[in-house]
């Protein structure tokens, strides 16, 4: 091992838990911003003059957010697949000799 | 002096906090950021199986660090592998240094199991006899240690029957007010029937068994009742405070800055005998690992 480079499963589970960050920060980041919306989107309701755009517009922002939202947390979910396979197959396989945490 | 990180102590650091935060949580995965508990000796690992040392000492003074650090914590600013056991090493003789490194998020009762198993190899394949054997713990640590000493004595040890010296050095025995804060916080936010605030309560929320440990000073397995201090082992105790004058407001607020000086004693465990207590006004928790000070007691009390 002549680098940090080198250390395989290290950058694995870097790139394992940047996986998990997205796609649940990407979650958690949707709740939020969903909830915060409807907020406002509950108050334009309250006004019958906006209400019948405000129910437009907040379909169009929701369904735009969903979809948004959803692709980040897919992304999320197929690095830290794509990560977690790579490691365990690191494992099996046994390229991995040195650990990164014990130098 | 600017200190210059190595990419490779980049990532041990990286690997510390992350296993800090979420360190069961790696663990179960196989994370490569899970930090493996391992003993070092002058910045080397042990094989406590097999330790080749060049002049073992009878003694073995053991350093354990808190949460999300790692062993440099130990280490006097600027000088590598220069840390309170080296030092007991040169006064006393006979001794030699080790520190232990551990992923600081698993519970402290599985890492306890863990560090009597391995003091027990350790002394079992140790060159020469141990006679004593010096355990130094900040933070986190110092549960480490109570939780090993309640282990070790449960599986009839060897390392137990040794001559046994444990200092908790800002250690939280009764809790932490930020683990606890940061619990009451999460807590109320989750209450709370608005899902951006719960959202903030759950991310409050995200954390390790480790921390969850923190908050309330649980070094043993659930469900299992408060075990005293072990009867044949010596225990002291070292505090810092954040401001020089012990009567400042900002000491009662925040102690040394995440452990209170009540916490530090474990006023509120009952039937605790200490051998020695020691507060430093205006040395804050993180410098309570490495400072001249604290060195200086720890040689009046072990020397």
């Amino acid at each position: 091992m002549k680098g940090p480079d080198n250390h395989v499963h290290w950058w694995l589970g870097v790139a394992d838990l940047l996986g998990h960050g997205m796609q649940h920060g990407a979650i958690k980041l949707k709740r939020a911003h969903l909830s915060i919306a409807d907020e406002s989107f509950r108050m334009l309701e309250a006004i019958p003059v906006t209400r019948p755009v405000s129910r437009v517009v907040r379909v169009c922002h929701h369904s735009i957010s969903h979809i948004s939202y959803s692709s980040v947390e897919l992304a999320g979910h197929a690095v830290a697949l794509l990560a977690a396979a790579a490691a365990a197959r690191g494992v099996v396989d046994g390229e991995h000799g040195c650990n990164m945490n014990d130098s | 002096m600017m200190s210059v990180l190595s990419a490779g102590k980049i990532q041990q650091h990286i690997s510390a906090i992350a296993s800090g935060f979420l360190g069961d949580w790696l663990e179960a995965r196989g994370n490569g950021l899970a930090v493996p508990m391992r003993m070092f000796i002058d910045g080397q690992p042990l094989d406590v199986a097999n330790p080749t040392v060049d002049a073992p000492g009878s003694t073995l003074c053991l350093s354990i660090h808190g949460l999300m650090e790692l062993d440099s914590v130990w280490d006097f600013p600027g000088q590598a592998h220069e840390h309170y056991g080296t030092r007991l090493a040169e006064a006393a003789g006979d001794t030699t240094a080790l520190k232990l490194r551990f992923n600081s998020g698993r519970p402290i009762y599985r890492n306890g199991q863990d560090l009597a198993d391995l003091l027990e190899q350790l002394v079992m394949h140790w060159p020469v006899p141990v006679k004593r054997l010096i355990l130094l713990g900040h933070s986190m640590g110092g549960l480490l240690i109570r939780s090993a000493c309640h282990c070790g004595a449960t599986r009839q040890h060897g390392w137990i029957s040794v001559q046994l010296d444990c200092v908790y050095i800002g250690a939280p025995h009764d809790g932490s007010w930020l683990a606890i804060g940061a619990h009451k916080v999460a807590d109320r936010l989750n209450q709370v029937p608005r899902d951006y605030l719960k959202v903030m309560g759950e991310v409050i929320d995200l954390r390790s068994e480790g921390i969850r440990n923190l908050s309330r000073g649980e070094v043993f397995e659930p469900g299992q009742d408060e075990q005293p201090l072990l009867p044949q082992a010596r225990h002291y105790v070292i505090s810092g405070l954040l401001a020089r004058k012990a009567e400042h407001p900002v000491n009662a607020l925040f102690g040394d800055a995440l452990v209170h000086e009540s916490s530090a004693r474990g006023e509120h465990r009952p039937g605790w005998v200490l051998n020695g207590i020691a507060n430093f006004p205006g040395v804050d928790h993180l410098r309570l690992a490495h400072h001249p000070l604290v060195c200086g007691q720890l040689q009046e009390w072990l020397v």
